[in-house]
């Protein structure tokens, strides 16, 4: 088992970086009943830690106990059915999906899902009807429609589950769901807990850490925790005991799009903006998402960058990456960054060195 | 005045004919029956064939009683066809006029003098010397159109020899197929029915018993339309039963193929036709090839036929009409025909040929362009994707601005001025090459850079650019596709006009053309491969986090590569992936179902200079 995973804090009292937040959850739900929740925050801020640990707050140790289940929806939309194949990890008393996995089609997920759990409710042991919850995985890329429909679900069958939306950015997620929510922005933790939670994982893990080395690797981990554990793990694989001078290693992928950079300082030609293009297309066959590609890349174009260019790129940076999450093709919009790097950088360097 | 030479018709033929008729109506008899047509008169004895109900046994009927030797094809309607024959011929109004000015003599065919001579010669060397040695096929390809089968009919006749056609029997509906099978009656089909009648012609020649008195050497055998093929199997079907035909007929025979244009790209007809082609010549069978009739015969053809009806078409009108026609002289003929029809009716035709800025020997292109847009009556013109894709990365102009500046003209900044296209618009252009919106988007990213020249780095993206924007623009309808079809085609269309467009545009110093080959967007690929690796990544998901789901973009960027780093379960690592996708790539091609059409064309198709 990973180290993330491992020391995963099971219940809300054991959470060490959001330590307000889980009190207050605690005093939410064992007060009072559960509204509809909307967590948020960057990615490896604890949002799901967080979501579990409530859930077993909530539902005893019974709610760890999850099957796995490729569940095939069968949806009646009109003139056909539609079969809608999903991943859900459900236990006696919550499921949970990312209905954005069927694409487009999700709308239809949210929608069947809810009305299912509606109708069969489970009882508590005091004969009291009781709740289901329903856990949502990046609500903020479901499509508009599955966000309204979802909006009428959720008042519709609100007494009988309740749902804990889980997203990045709140921004994607329509008015009405927010507000139909109690959102809980969980913050990126900061490199201070980063480190007491990496001393902490040393510590039962029984490792020498060499004073300098935690903060190293949480200032590498970009404020993701998950990263960071990550990161501590393979250091602990490739090398031990630590130097504080350890190299962190980076994610392979990370090197790529370096590399990549480089490939764009070193020549700006249509030949070598398709040469980037073949790289890019590997990063893409391999799932890693373009917004995060696009991301890097400005980054590492960035660091090699001459100061009085650096905003007039950030400036295309972010009017590329508005439109590649209008657009379709992510690469159109990824390779029109690169071409348009590439031309502004050639105009600089003529201009610059004749 | 069409009365044939060489064919001998009894009078008495309609009679027996008739009652023969009506005697066999019994369908399960009917169908059973040969299925090739004697066009001369026979006796009634033999049973009729194909379907005593079937039109084109009534025009062939209609065509005895008209004491003519070559059967028709049997457009016209079956009344009608009976009511002409009564009259003479040229007086009814109502044939048409592609039938009734049909070419009777050889001078009358407007096919190039030396290819009728070929043909002629051919046929006279197997007609005379029963020489067994030599082949006796001929394959005769050509477009549409282009008199094909009317010069074997006018040679046949000319020669005095009697066709004996292969008949395409009627297609069977599915109610008739219904019907049949509840009467018991077996459904062949239309290629077992072609097989079995090669498979006699083979064995037994023609012998039929109504030879009397003439010598077996005047029988030519046409095989004119094919049957349909489906699928390679059938397709192999069919060429196996020809070239068994190519090696062991003994009569003289005539296989008409008609060259489906190439652009037609979905199509796998083109393709499977050249392959029979050439592979029925291996086989030892002569072919010769028919090519557009050209303006010049086809304007002399249509002359006369103003003459014979009096109808007063300017020169300048019926050269219009010969440009528009492509070289298929039945689509002028019937052209002409509507032209007169109307004629009063009709505004003087326009002379949209003003367009100044045509080259002279561009003069065939001209003529399609003034087909799409000006007349009703033009044959559209179509042009392969590929080769409209080729056009516009290409992007060929004119080397100076020859139409100069008008008063009403915009002026535009000097950096942004480009010469005049050497091409249609490009949306005529993508509109003839019928190419859906998306994949020329996709094509023109894949190859357009090459055609950029190496120092042109802000054109390069000034078009990425451009083809930003087309690429929001598809994506702008994307979800609620049903209820906005009309938006979305005009989304689509504007979508695919900015990418071309934009390439046009963008690439502001085209390079001098040389060769290149067209790839098949490597786009398709990579996202059918993401996909897949997406689905094994959601489906793994679990085992990397144990007791709750992960983003797909966590698990790629983070969790994989740190597995990877740690070394256990290593087949889920960057490199293993990459493998996967190295390993799919064979099997794209036949997965891609709906890129085929596409990846057939970009595979061994390229284009040098247009």
């Amino acid at each position: 088992m990973l180290w993330v995973d491992k020391y995963r804090p099971k219940t809300l009292d054991q959470v060490i970086v959001h330590q307000d937040i889980a009190l207050n959850l605690k005093k939410l739900v064992t007060e009072q009943d559960c509204p509809h929740l909307l967590f948020y925050g960057s990615s490896g801020s604890g949002k799901k830690t967080l979501i579990m640990a409530l859930l077993r707050q909530v539902f005893g140790p019974g709610a760890e106990k999850v099957k796995v289940e490729n569940r095939t929806w069968k949806i009646d939309a009109g003139s056909r059915t539609i079969d809608l194949e999903l991943t859900t990890l459900s236990s006696a008393n919550h499921v949970e999906l990312s209905p954005s996995d069927v694409g487009f089609q999700d709308r239809y997920i949210v929608q069947e899902i809810i009305k299912e759990m509606a109708k069969n409710r489970p009882i508590d042991t005091k004969g009291k009807r009781g709740y289901k919850v329903l856990v949502l995985n990046e609500v903020d890329k479901l499509s508009r429609e599955a966000q309204h429909s979802l909006r009428r679900t959720m008042e519709k069958y609100s007494t009988s589950c309740r749902l804990i939306l889980c997203c990045n950015s709140s921004s994607k997620v329509i008015e009405a769901i927010r507000s139909r929510c109690l959102n809980v922005r969980i913050n990126a933790p900061t490199e201070e807990q980063i480190v007491k939670v990496l001393e902490f994982i040393g510590k039962k893990e029984g490792l020498q850490l060499p004073s300098g080395f935690a903060a190293r690797i949480a200032e590498k981990s970009n404020r993701s925790l998950r990263r960071a554990i990550l990161s501590f793990e393979t250091c602990r694989v490739q090398q031990y005991p630590f130097t504080s001078n350890q190299a962190i290693p980076p994610m392979d992928w990370e090197e790529y799009v370096s590399e990549i950079a480089s490939d764009i300082m070193k020549e700006q030609s249509p030949k070598r903006l398709f040469q980037v293009r073949g790289k890019l297309y590997e990063l893409l066959t391999n799932c890693i998402p373009p917004e995060i590609v696009l991301k890097r890349l400005l980054y590492e174009l960035l660091k090699r960058l001459d100061a009085e260019l650096k905003h007039e790129i950030c400036h295309w940076a972010a009017y590329y990456e508005h439109r590649m999450r209008l657009g379709q093709k992510a690469i159109f919009h990824l390779e029109a960054f690169v071409a348009k790097f590439m031309s502004i950088y050639k105009g600089f360097l003529i201009t610059t060195f004749g | 005045m069409r009365k044939k030479a060489g064919v001998v018709v009894l009078s008495s033929d309609d009679e027996d004919d008739k009652p023969s008729l009506s005697s066999n109506r019994s369908y399960a008899k009917s169908k059973s029956k040969p299925l090739f047509t004697c066009t001369n008169p026979r006796p009634a004895k033999k049973p009729r064939l194909s379907g005593s109900r079937t039109r084109s046994h009534f025009c062939k009927e209609s065509s005895n009683v008209n004491e003519n030797g070559v059967s028709f094809e049997d457009f016209d309607d079956l009344l009608n066809g009976f009511k002409v024959s009564a009259g003479s011929g040229r007086i009814g109004t109502n044939e048409l006029w592609v039938d009734k000015y049909k070419p009777c003599s050889v001078e009358e065919l407007a096919v190039h003098k030396k290819k009728v001579e070929e043909i002629k010669t051919w046929f006279e060397k197997r007609l005379r010397t029963k020489d067994d040695s030599s082949n006796h096929v001929l394959v005769i390809t050509g477009p549409a159109g282009v008199g094909k089968s009317a010069t074997i009919h006018v040679i046949a006749s000319h020669l005095g020899a009697r066709l004996y056609e292969w008949n395409t029997p009627t297609p069977t509906i599915w109610q008739e197929h219904v019907h049949n099978c509840n009467s018991g009656v077996r459904y062949t089909s239309k290629l077992d029915e072609f097989e079995n009648f090669i498979d006699r012609i083979r064995k037994y020649g023609l012998i039929t018993p109504s030879f009397t008195g003439e010598s077996r050497s005047s029988i030519i055998l046409v095989i004119d339309d094919l049957p349909v093929t489906n699928g390679r199997t059938a397709f192999e079907r069919l060429q196996n039963c020809l070239l068994l035909l190519v090696r062991s007929v003994r009569i003289p025979t005539a296989i008409v193929v008609t060259e489906c244009e190439k652009v037609d790209s979905g199509d796998y007809t083109p393709r499977s036709f050249e392959e029979l082609q050439s592979s029925l010549v291996n086989a030892g069978a002569c072919k010769v090839a028919f090519n557009p009739i050209t303006n010049n015969s086809i304007k002399k053809t249509l002359l006369r036929i103003c003459r014979q009806e009096q109808c007063s078409l300017t020169a300048e009108q019926i050269d219009l009409l010969a440009k528009a026609s492509g070289g298929d002289i039945r689509h002028a003929i019937t052209s002409l025909q509507l032209v007169c029809m109307n004629f009063d009716r009709m505004l003087n035709l326009p002379s949209s040929n003003s367009s100044s800025n045509f080259s002279k020997e561009k003069a065939d292109e001209l003529s399609a362009s003034g087909s799409g847009f000006s007349m009703q009556f033009g044959r559209d013109e179509t042009l392969s994707l590929f080769h409209a894709l080729g056009k516009f990365l290409h992007n060929k102009r004119e080397t100076e601005n020859v139409t100069g500046m008008d008063q009403d003209a915009f002026c535009v900044l000097g950096k942004f001025s480009r010469l005049p296209f050497k091409m249609d618009a490009p949306e005529m252009v993508l509109c003839q090459a019928h190419g859906q919106a998306r994949p020329v988007a996709d094509f023109l990213h894949e190859n357009v850079l090459e055609f950029i020249g190496e120092e042109a780095m802000d054109d390069a993206s000034a078009v990425a650019s451009y083809l930003g924007d087309a690429d929001l623009l598809f994506a702008s309808f994307r979800g609620i596709l049903t209820r906005y079809n009309e938006a979305e085609n005009v989304l689509q269309s504007a979508a695919a006009s900015v990418a071309v467009r934009g390439v046009l545009f963008g690439n502001s110093q085209p390079l001098p053309s040389r060769w290149h080959a067209i790839r098949r967007p490597k786009l398709w690929q990579v996202e059918q491969s993401a996909m897949r690796n997406k689905i094994e990544l959601v489906k793994n998901r679990v085992a990397y986090n144990g007791s709750s789901l992960s983003d797909v973009s966590v698990i790629a960027t983070e969790l994989a590569p740190a597995l990877k780093w740690l070394g256990y379960r290593s087949s889920r690592g960057l490199e293993s992936r990459d493998v996967s996708m190295q390993g799919n790539e064979t099997e794209d091609d036949s997965l891609a179902s709906l890129d085929d059409e596409e990846c057939e064309i970009s595979d061994d198709d390229e284009i040098e200079d247009w």
